[in-house]
């Protein structure tokens, strides 16, 4: 032969076309690509050759060439699929309550997964939708405390402007600081957050304008309002040219024009604004701002690079502002390294880091584990009731398999058969169950939490996702049901040597599983109940009930309203401070000559104490001479546990180079709530230009009568800023509702799974009371009595029971263990109380299922049992 | 002529199998092809629009010799039925017409 083994085409892309060619045109169109192949490999390289050949090969399949798909089959195929639809569609209707157990399970399990699909696809899109999200940087300092680097998300003012100077890599910079304002337009005066950014901004973050112009923001007198805003003081109208009002503070203001107006924000987002506007206006509000001082913090600072990959350039020549801020700082706050986290990724890593412009999105990546692990335990629980009533149920069509194999079908027929007959319940189960996610458990869960997840019904991957559970569930509820009726023998079947349903170890072990699984979920619900009762009784270690408090301006304003207060009889005592417990405080660094120290700090007046309740354990608290006091600090017993002090009073150290005492110890309390751990704490004396808070302490049960009091002066002091204030009850915001919510959460989950559990015994109970029916009736007539009858039917099931109980007890009472020590700081101790009233719930339960079915029995007349079929 | 649903593509395969008479099976009809249309073609796309024309009753097939570089495998010779002789007929008659028709027409084009 001539040709030598090289100059061969390659083989499989002929074994590929052999497969989907039509047969009669195969011999010429193999002929045809061979001679091309030659020519090719003769003329160009036999590399190139043996391209072009796959290539062209690929380019074959067109319609009018390949094998008609559906002619692989046998033409009676599609009718014996017909009958297979006829059957089953016949079977739901002969049989409604099963084929209701069944659709009506997967339905509420699908639905579940719709709506855990739908979180998780609200929390993986978090910040997806800007535009430069991998291009966009936000630069932040790492701070050495106590040996471990800490992480913050705030950097040295003058790094932007340096930065951008300093690389051409980097395309722009924004900085960003956040102020409180009062707001006011015509009657609508608010307080406000406004953003001073550099006009970047809008460059960085993709948040489209739905009126005006993004570029106005490079003008100092511009501002920019999200739709929200947009609405909340101008209702529907276009307000771009009008004039606002931005009070910064009691004395200064300015006012700027409208140039913009944002569109609606996308709902999965961590960075937004209420008002943008330039940055330079630090300047008008705050004279002392000093951009250029490496003492000073940002709040953020972003930079955009052309390439993500110049990043690790950058970060590497990062050491010079290091040394110019470290030299400025000296040994405070020096900063050791600084790293730059994307926008992309920078909700998932915020976590640990501290001050930064995000918010962490860990709980609800958490969420989404718990959300995935429920849902598949829902599915398995539906699953398990399919196949526990298929195999039951399967004895009544033993005659029809039987036909079927005599008059020729295989075993892998039957299994076709019930497979696709289980599809066609699946898909019932998943239109059921797409509707019922869609107008129960999201609306439900979305009301609960008060935030939208804006979940559309033409979002791309849902058609994916529903496919795929919808295959998943048939294949994996109908596999063993189809496997095991299918391997029955025709001679055995007619024989009536075939006897199976009644005594299959499965069908205990599935429903075994099915009672563990319904004992955790409910032990769950069971437990989070509690504990949100038990939070809500928690004592926060101060008195948090009589307290009042405003929040002012400035010293004078104090000072007035301090003046109007005193005077009402039910008013007890007043304090001013910086810092509020629950609101705000600040953090602060003790220096002790051999290591530093990271603390919260609450600056406070003498009388803070007393308003608040926080009990006093050891010397005194501070007096009201603040100029003698001006150095002492009270602690809290957590900071000196873990200052191993003996001897707390007397206690010195520096900060920020002040010499520091100790003069009083406090019992521990919970400024922040029970979901974060309690910190070291420090108080200290505010001075009065610094005072920001009032908290009035008044008489038990005139809260509300002194709270109207309280607004009413306020109006009458200060009738151009709006009133900001409160309980003291209320500072930690819906924390109870949302513990709340957990509860109902899994009270939810616990009703469905022992649903889902009870309904599956009920249809097995059924169903094998239903194939005894005639051993009954000849029990009765024998003399059988009530309590014989009941011990029959139960007997099968009281070991199953125990088993199960007794596995899925501790398994729950470990599990819910783990859950609360995983994701609560501070909850109640827990102990078998929540395992045991699951126990019993369940047991009711089972117990009320499984009388329904005895009932019916000894109601039943002998007779008609004996007669039937 | 009723619709002939004759595509330009196939139109210009069909007269190539007409030009190449015996010599007409895939690979000579795509190498003329491309030889006159100056730009490769896919056999995929000759192959389609042959089975096409062969199923609208334009072409007839029969199978040719095999030969050593086709791995023994035989040609299919495809030729041009009178009725697709008739359909090119007409369909050149349409264009000359259309051509005629054209220095009528381009006076008035050029006052637009």
């Amino acid at each position: 032969m001539k040709m030598s083994n090289e100059t061969k085409p390659p083989r499989w892309p002929l074994k590929f076309l052999r497969f989907f060619l039509k047969k009669e045109y195969l011999e010429e169109i193999e002929g045809d690509m061979e001679e091309l192949f030659h020519e090719n490999a003769e003329t160009l390289s036999l590399k190139k050759a043996k391209r072009i050949y796959t290539w062209e090969m690929l380019k074959l399949l067109r319609p009018v060439l390949i094998k008609n798909l559906e002619a692989l089959h046998n033409l009676n195929q599609y009718d014996m699929f017909k009958n297979y639809f006829k059957i089953s569609t016949r079977g739901l209707m002969k049989n409604p309550l099963n084929s209701f157990i069944n659709i009506f399970g997967l339905s509420v399990a699908i639905g579940l997964c719709v709506f855990f699909y739908a979180f998780a696809r609200w929390t993986y899109s978090t910040d997806q939708f800007h535009e430069h999200k991998n291009e966009v940087y936000l630069a932040t300092s790492f701070v050495d405390r106590e040996g471990t680097q800490q992480q913050y998300g705030t950097t040295p003012r003058p790094l932007g402007e340096m930065l951008k100077e300093d690389f051409p890599q980097i395309k722009s910079v924004c900085r960003i600081e956040d102020r409180n304002v009062v707001v006011k337009y015509e009657d609508n005066v608010f307080h406000e957050r406004v953003r001073y950014v550099d006009p970047a901004f809008l460059e960085m973050f993709t948040f489209p304008l739905k009126w005006g112009t993004s570029g106005s923001l490079a003008d100092v007198n511009s501002i920019i309002l999200s739709e929200k805003m947009s609405t909340k003081y101008f209702g529907d109208q276009n307000p771009v040219g009008l004039d606002i009002l931005v009070k910064f503070n009691k004395d200064s203001g300015k006012v700027f024009k409208i140039t913009g107006v944002a569109r609606e924000f996308p709902k999965a987002r961590t960075i937004d604004f209420s008002f943008l506007i330039n940055v330079e206006n630090l300047r008008t509000s705050e004279p002392a701002y000093n951009f250029h001082d490496w003492h000073d913090l940002v709040n953020a600072t972003l930079i955009q690079v052309e390439n993500p990959n110049d990043i690790s350039a950058i970060k590497g020549r990062m050491g010079k502002y290091k040394h110019l801020q470290n030299e400025a700082v000296k040994a405070d706050q020096a900063i050791s390294s600084f790293a730059f986290e994307p926008l992309a990724t920078l909700h998932e890593r915020t976590e640990n880091m501290r001050d930064h412009i995000s918010r962490s999105t860990r709980s609800d990546y958490i969420t989404v584990i718990y959300f995935s692990v429920i849902g598949v335990f829902m599915l398995t629980l539906a699953c398990l009731n399919y196949i526990n009533i298929a195999i039951v149920s399967a004895t009544k069509r033993l005659k029809e398999i039987g036909v079927r194999k005599s008059i020729g079908a295989k075993r892998g027929t039957v299994i076709v058969q019930f497979l696709s007959e289980n599809m066609v319940i699946t898909f019932f189960a998943v239109v059921v169950g797409l509707i019922l996610g869609l107008t129960v458990f999201i609306p439900g869960f979305e009301n609960m939490w008060h935030f939208s997840m804006g979940f559309r019904l033409n979002d791309m991957t849902l058609w994916i996702f529903l496919p795929a559970v919808l295959l998943f569930t048939s294949i994996a509820s109908g596999i063993y049901p189809s496997l095991y009726i299918s391997k029955f023998t025709v001679v055995g079947i007619f024989k009536g040597s075939v006897q199976f349903g009644r005594k299959n170890p499965l069908t205990k072990t599935f429903l075994g599983i099915q009672l563990v699984l319904s004992c955790i979920f409910l032990t769950s619900a069971v437990m989070f109940t509690q504990n949100s009762s038990y939070l809500a009784k928690r004592s926060w270690g101060y008195n948090q009930q009589q307290v009042l408090y405003a929040v002012v301006p400035d010293q004078f304003a104090y000072e007035e309203l301090h003046a109007l207060l005193i005077q009402e009889p039910d008013v007890l005592s007043i304090s001013g401070s910086r810092d509020q417990l629950g609101k705000s405080n600040t953090g602060a660094v003790l220096q002790f000559p051999d290591r530093e120290f990271e603390v919260d700090q609450f600056a406070v007046d003498a009388n803070y104490f007393e308003t608040m309740g926080i009990p006093i354990l050891k010397g005194r608290v501070f007096k009201d001479h603040e100029g003698s006091d001006r150095q002492a600090i009270v602690a809290n017993e957590l900071l000196v546990k873990n200052m191993g002090w003996e001897h707390p009073i007397g206690q010195q150290f520096k900060i920020a180079g002040v010499q520091y005492e100790v003069v009083g110890v406090v019992k521990n309390f919970h400024h922040s709530d029970f979901y974060t751990p309690l910190h070291p704490t420090i108080f200290n004396i505010a001075g009065k230009t610094d005072y920001r808070y009032l908290s009035i302490k008044v008489r038990s049960g005139s809260e509300i009568k002194t709270y109207k009091t309280l607004q009413a002066k306020w109006a009458q002091l200060f009738p151009e800023v709006p009133f900001d204030g409160g309980f003291q009850e209320d500072v930690w915001g819906n924390y109870f509702q949302e513990i709340g919510n957990h509860g109902k959460v899994w009270i939810t989950f616990a009703f469905i799974a022992v649903c889902l559990a009870s309904l599956g015994l009920y249809g097995l109970i059924t169903l094998n009371v239903a194939a005894r029916i005639k051993e009954f009736s000849i029990r009765k007539v024998l003399g059988a009595d009530v309590k014989n009858i009941t011990s029959v039917i139960t007997n099968q099931y009281v070991i199953l029971f125990g088993v199960a109980l007794i596995i899925g007890a501790p398994l729950s009472y470990l599990l819910v263990k783990l859950v609360f020590d995983s994701s609560f700081a501070y909850h109640m101790p827990v102990d078998f109380s929540g395992a045991v009233i699951a126990v019993a719930i369940l047991i009711l339960v089972l117990v009320f299922t499984i009388s329904t079915q005895i009932k019916k029995v000894i109601k039943l007349n002998p007779v008609d049992g004996l007669k039937a079929d | 002529m009723k619709k002939t649903k004759l595509g330009e593509f196939e139109e210009l395969v069909l007269l190539t199998v007409a030009a190449l008479q015996q010599e007409a099976y895939g690979v000579e009809i795509k190498r003329e092809l491309e030889d006159r249309l100056k730009e490769k073609l896919s056999v995929g796309s000759i192959q389609s629009a042959l089975k096409r024309m062969e199923e609208k009753g334009f072409l007839t097939s029969k199978f040719g010799e095999a030969t050593q570089k086709r791995g023994g495998k035989r040609k299919r010779i495809y030729a041009a039925t009178p009725y697709a002789h008739r359909v090119l007929a007409e369909m050149k008659e349409i264009r000359a017409g259309l051509w005629d028709a054209i220095p009528r027409l381009a006076p008035e084009l050029r006052t637009i």
